[in-house]
């Protein structure tokens, strides 16, 4: 957890700014009387962090009022405190400073040997685009000139966003006015899974293209639109089955070249995060989510919806969902497995049967501490079932599914909690298809009373994969006066949590 | 004044076409069988671009149903579907191979087989026996799905010894195909992917993990 404190600089900053100056930099750090300046200049914008009394990093801006331009001075951050994040934090803060004083775009320079911090400029939406051939003396290093731009015209304006998913098996397409709700539709391929007993990713790919037209045409209705409406299209980009994502960022590439409006390609996790936001008009943060469907479990620390989310844990083999449909299957039930498990575990005995718990040994819990694995649960069900069979014993089904369900949603809300706990942070946001499960809301409901946390659990057609929530996605990133994606992006199964948008 | 037409053929590259009545303006083409989600936005825009044509002067969309590999394939159809949306235009489909045909025909004698990788060793094919008077070429067998022995063998028994083609398909042909069709009253809004096979899945029983 991060123990940093940000603040404004005063004056009386400045020897302990020194002192970090000539640390980080020894051999070309600013004169006393340079930094006492720029510490104190009308059009600067300087920050410290403190590790309890201790300075540890500071960072600057430029912004001269009447210029729409502005420049990150200098960025240091104490060697003990490195790879904590606080760069990237320092950072955040420059840059909405220079968004409330409406800079266009944002300059920086950076040692051309010094990539640890160019990715993290390239992560913030930086761009390489100059270099100053031995800009850096006595070390005769090239600097490397990167920019931000905001799109300053959209900054604060309620855009209406059309939204499509396609990640799985679900076709979503959505509308929302900024942080306004207008349409949402889904349409699912779940009745053909079904006899599979699981998403097959060719038919989930085959019914996505049949339904995206349809689709589009229920949600413009929905909200009482034509295409005309619309100022951006947004499009899951990731993660998700390939086969899948790609018809949905077909189509919104076409889409957007015949209507001549921007793409935004987004994370699906992400938006199942963002969609708070629709309820709330606002996410708070910091939040832990908890995501989990058929084809994620995900544990997510959110200090930032657009610039700061953290993959905690995930699971390491089967998602939640996934598992429900095997267990329901081998329990002759149908599938989709969640609704039909709850349906079965009604009366049953959730201690009946003690199943394991994944990843929550104590040796587990260094590596593994919000990680998640239902494969061996699975397995084990399965083995109790037939070992039951074998012996002719005639069993409680509505036993087995309770226990088993017990022991799924005990384990995701256990380390839910941890992490909140863990984190400090007093609130938990659910999401993904598997929150319509009864047990899950209901633990999850009890546990966070009992940790002071508070609970966050969305309409459940907020919660499946949703058009809206990648909506909402855009619209948040064009508000924050975000570039559009190019279109030259593709479909990335294994998109990280990291990258809201893909370029 | 003639219609524009955009077409588009993602069965095996990515081709992008626009036409004026059957005058091509500009095609776009990228060989590469992978890679259409990445390419079919600015290929569309590209092939706009360099005929000088608004989106908003697209009035027909015409698309290639394959038969081809299931991924490429729809990523075309999709696009297709939704730009006809994005403009108000109209849409239709056209078999991949017949314009493969069409193109081949002009300078080939019949019956023409079509061949086209279908990858798993197999290849899609349809064999012609001719062309309409406005051009559109007569398909007499296929399209369909084989191994290339098989066909051979087939081909043998019928006494067939066909001139062939394996040409890769231009968009641009795809729209002069679709133009044919128009004047012989046959053109078709059936946008269905050819895929010709069936999903790789089949219903599992589960099994055992004790014992």
């Amino acid at each position: 957890m991060s123990t940093f404190s940000i603040r404004e600089a005063a004056e009386t900053d400045l020897q302990h700014v020194m002192q970090l100056e000539q640390e980080c930099f020894a051999k070309d750090a600013w004169s006393r009387d340079n930094m006492h300046f720029e510490l104190l200049a009308h059009h600067t914008y300087y920050v410290v962090a403190h590790e309890g009394e201790q300075l540890v990093g500071f960072a600057g801006l430029s912004k001269v009022p009447g210029n729409d331009q502005a420049d990150i001075q200098t960025i240091a951050v104490s060697p003990s405190m490195r790879g904590r994040g606080l760069g990237k934090e320092l950072m955040l803060e420059l840059l909405s400073q220079a968004r409330k004083l409406h800079a266009s775009e944002i300059f920086l320079e950076v040692r051309a040997d010094n990539q640890v911090a160019q990715n993290l400029y390239h992560g913030l939406g930086f761009e390489h685009i100059d270099t100053r051939a031995r800009y850096y003396q006595p070390d005769d290093v090239d600097a490397w000139v990167m920019r931000l731009k905001f799109a300053t015209s959209s900054i604060g304006r309620e855009s209406v966003v059309l939204g499509i998913e396609t990640s799985c098996d679900e076709t979503g397409v959505g509308i929302v006015r900024g942080n306004k709700l207008l349409a949402n539709v889904i349409s699912s391929s779940m009745d053909e899974q079904a006899r599979f007993g699981g998403v097959v990713p060719e038919i989930a790919a085959r019914a996505h293209l049949e339904a995206m037209k349809p689709t589009l045409d229920k949600a413009l209705a929905e909200a009482n639109m034509s295409i005309n409406d619309i100022d951006a299209i947004a499009v899951t980009n990731g993660p998700g089955l390939g086969g899948a994502l790609m018809v949905g960022i077909g189509a919104a590439k076409a889409l957007s070249v015949a209507t001549g409006k921007p793409i935004y390609a987004v994370n699906h996790l992400v938006g199942h995060v963002g969609v708070d936001i629709l309820e709330r008009g606002v996410l708070q943060t910091p939040t832990i989510a908890l995501l989990v469907s058929g084809g994620h479990t995900s544990l997510l620390l959110v200090r930032d919806l657009l610039n700061d989310v953290e993959l905690l844990g995930e699971t390491i083999d089967d998602a939640a969902g996934e598992a429900f449909d095997k267990v329901a299957r081998l329990l002759s039930l149908k599938y989709p497995g969640g609704p039909e498990i709850d349906k079965a575990a009604i009366g049953g005995d959730p201690k009946a049967i003690r199943f394991p718990r994944g990843l929550t040994l104590p040796k587990d819990m260094e590596k593994n501490r919000y990680n998640f694995s239902f494969s061996g649960l699975k397995t084990a069900v399965a083995r109790w079932v037939e070992v039951a069979d074998a012996k002719g014993e005639n069993y409680n089904k509505a036993d087995v599914a309770a226990s088993f369900r017990e022991a799924v949603v005990d384990v995701l809300v256990s380390k839910a909690i941890a992490a909140c706990l863990d984190h400090n942070v007093p609130r938990l946001l659910l999401g993904g298809g598997v929150i319509a499960n009864a047990r899950l809301r209901e633990l999850a409901t009890e546990r966070c009373a009992a940790n002071g946390i508070e609970l966050r659990i969305p309409a459940l057609h907020l919660c499946t994969d949703n058009g809206a929530m990648i909506a909402t996605l855009g619209a948040q990133l064009i508000m924050d006066g975000r570039e559009p994606s190019s279109l030259n992006f593709g479909a990335e199964s294994t998109l990280p949590v990291t990258q809201v948008q893909s370029r | 004044m003639p219609n524009h037409t955009l077409c588009i053929d993602t069965s095996a590259g990515t081709s992008v076409a626009v036409l004026r009545g059957a005058e091509l303006l500009a095609e776009f083409n990228d060989d590469h069988n992978m890679g259409h989600t990445e390419v079919i936005g600015r290929a569309i825009a590209t092939a706009l671009a360099d005929a000088g044509v608004a989106s908003h002067q697209i009035k027909r969309v015409v698309v290639g149903r394959g038969p081809a590999p299931f991924t490429g394939l729809r990523v075309g159809i999709a696009a297709a579907t939704m730009f006809a949306a994005g403009v108000g235009a109209k849409l239709f489909g056209v078999v991949s191979l017949d314009a493969i045909a069409f193109e081949a025909l002009s300078a080939s004698e019949v019956p023409l087989l079509v061949t086209a990788d279908a990858r798993r060793s197999e290849v899609y094919w349809a064999l012609y026996s001719g062309r309409t008077t406005s051009g559109a070429p007569i398909c007499i067998e296929g399209p369909g799905v084989i191994k290339p022995a098989a066909l051979e063998e087939m081909l043998s028994e019928r006494g067939i010894n066909p001139m062939r083609t394996e040409l890769p398909v231009h968009a641009a042909a795809l729209g002069q195909l679709f133009e044919a069709q128009l004047i012989d009253g046959i053109e078709s809004t059936d946008l269905s992917a050819l895929y010709l096979r069936a999903p790789d899945a089949v219903p599992t029983p589960g099994k055992k993990v004790s014992g």
